[in-house]
């Protein structure tokens, strides 16, 4: 890493494998930036714990908090021995001044959450369940980076729950919807992926639901 | 090298949709900002100020332009790209802050929409939240944090709806802990220890949740308390018991104990909390207003800041400063959060002292 984070040692703090960071509704007031160990970022939902995110030094998380104080949306684990600069809107400016790459760090970081969040308000504000369901799809495309595969067909690594989840609807309607889909052969269901047959059509049937709001 | 650029009235800098690592700042001339809310579709105009930034975003985030930018001027502008715009940041935090500023509002404007379009069963309220987390983890038998959540729960709402079962909980999990293990035991299914009969109706599934020991006011409450949790934490509730039994200076000389040893910052600032109310209630109100004054400097953000700047307004008006109350009043008023209980009763004071 490129930063000079020695001036901030004051401000590491400690964890051990398996601590929780903080945890899920807890209101926050620090965020964190990882300077060794991997912290894993969870969410319970009903009876399982999903993983979010792993993250890695040089990774910056609860960020937040710096915006208000609302609770936690997610909890934050330690997978090793973790050791990471604490900061807090006390702090904050401090450690702006001392080192600009960090809130240029947070800057960018920044400008990828508006774009998560716009494009997840865009999918809620589609008034057509199936195509609330067809556009969390295309969201799931337009984030994987790297080349995309040829072609139109596309597999994704992800449940009918979580599908629920991005559309804001109940997991039992996320699954009527797919067995639809599925039964018009537009995707396929499997237990660990889905198969999304041609995901130019998914685009074609989102922007037709969309363009009513548009021209109006 | 960034670059001088003209644009003529009418013509466009960017399109909606454009791909591209240009960020440009304004030198001279108007521009807009056009696009279309994305909730309502009601066209929207910025208008960009001189020395003002625009076309960050899309191009820091390596994503499509969200608006068409037009001269509606003739215009001079500075375009960057991506590399040299964070040149320039680096040698100015001043812009980076500035930005930090725009983005997180709009984050947080972002936030609260997609919260009011979320299906009203994902909205959980943070309190119950919270005691859920601490009940999963125990019935998974991670009994660490279990304890984690609960400690965290009898934190923030001491006085909240579950505090005696997490009470019981966090016992519980710190038992079972040292004496299982993670991963072994009896999870919460089964609470085979005598802590249970204190608060009655362990939440077996997560169907009891709901109505599990909303009871308050219990007198078993305080001595049950101090069976568990750390040591400070223990001092503490044995204070705030003093306090709520009305021997305000026993509390004081408990939490100044607290305070004095300075172990656990969170208790430290607790507890500091804690004797500007005793202050008050012993009607010292000038010592008190000193207190919290020197308190509220040193922690802007302490997590009972509506209460302090309350109990500055209270002790300034039973000092006869009536502008001062008052002042203190409209401003807890003027803050964002507070809660509808502080609400209704500065409203209340604000109309005793108009009524005077």
């Amino acid at each position: 890493m490129e930063l000079n984070l020695d001036a901030f040692e004051r401000f590491a703090v400690h964890f051990n494998k398996g601590n929780i960071i903080f945890c899920e509704y807890e209101p926050g007031d620090a965020f964190y930036l990882i300077q060794g160990g991997r912290v894993q970022i969870s969410k319970i939902m009903g009876d399982i714990e999903k993983t979010i995110d792993i993250l890695h030094p040089g990774e910056i998380f609860g960020e937040m908090a710096i915006l208000e104080e609302a609770p936690r949306s997610a909890n934050a684990i330690c997978l090793d021995p973790v050791k990471a600069l604490e900061f807090n809107r006390a702090n904050f400016e401090i450690l702006m001044r001392g080192n600009p790459q960090i809130a240029l760090k947070l800057l960018k970081l920044f400008t990828k959450r508006i774009y998560d969040q716009r494009r997840r308000f865009m999918i809620l504000t589609l008034e057509d369940t199936h195509a609330k369901v067809a556009d969390v799809f295309l969201m799931l495309d337009e984030s994987q980076s790297g080349a995309k595969p040829e072609g139109a067909e596309r597999v994704f690594h992800t449940t009918p729950g979580d599908i629920g989840h991005w559309a804001g609807i109940s997991p039992e309607l996320s699954r009527d919807v797919l067995t639809q889909f599925q039964t018009q052969r537009r995707i396929e269901i499997y237990t660990d992926r889905i198969v999304v047959k041609n995901i130019n059509e998914f685009a074609r049937f989102v922007n037709s639901r969309r363009k009513k709001r548009d021209d109006t | 090298m960034p670059k001088a650029m003209t644009y003529k009235a009418n013509s466009v800098i960017y399109f909606q949709g454009d791909v591209s690592d240009r960020i440009y700042i304004l030198k001279a001339g108007r521009v807009s900002l056009n696009s279309n809310d994305i909730e309502t579709g009601e066209a929207v105009r910025d208008s960009i100020q001189t020395g003002e930034f625009f076309g960050v975003k899309s191009a820091l985030g390596k994503y499509p332009r969200e608006e068409n930018a037009v001269a509606l001027s003739d215009s001079h502008v500075v375009v960057f790209s991506v590399p040299e715009f964070e040149q320039l940041a680096l040698s100015n935090t001043r812009i980076v802050m500035k930005m930090l500023n725009v983005f997180s509002n709009q984050l947080r404007r972002l936030h609260a929409k997609v919260r009011g379009l979320l299906a009203e069963g994902e909205q959980v309220n943070p309190e119950l939240g919270l005691y859920r987390i601490g009940e999963y983890y125990m019935k998974k038998k991670e009994y660490d944090k279990a304890l984690y959540a609960f400690q965290k729960y009898l934190t923030y709402y001491p006085g909240g709806a579950y505090h005696q079962d997490a009470n019981r909980l966090a016992q519980q999990a710190e038992q079972y802990v040292s004496k299982y293990g993670i991963g072994q035991g009896p999870g919460l299914g089964n609470a085979g220890s005598g802590a249970q009969q204190a608060a009655g109706g362990v939440s077996g599934g997560t169907g009891a949740v709901g109505d599990a020991g909303v009871t308050g006011g219990n007198p078993a409450g305080a001595g049950e308390r101090n069976a568990q949790l750390g040591p400070v934490a223990k001092q503490y509730y044995a204070a705030v018991s003093s306090f709520s039994q009305g021997n305000y200076t026993e509390a004081m000389k408990q939490f100044k104990t607290i305070v004095d040893k300075s172990e656990d910052r969170e208790y430290v600032v607790k507890s500091m909390f804690e004797i500007g109310r005793c202050l008050y209630s012993l009607g010292r109100y000038d010592d008190c207003i000193r207190h919290f004054t020197a308190l509220v400097q040193r922690y802007p953000k302490m997590p009972d800041l509506d209460e302090a700047l309350f109990y500055l307004g209270q002790s300034y008006e039973e000092n006869g400063d009536q502008e001062r109350a008052g002042g203190f009043y409209k401003k807890i008023l003027s803050r964002s959060g507070v809660s509808e209980p502080l609400k209704r009763k500065v409203n209340n004071a604000l109309r005793g002292l108009e009524g005077t």
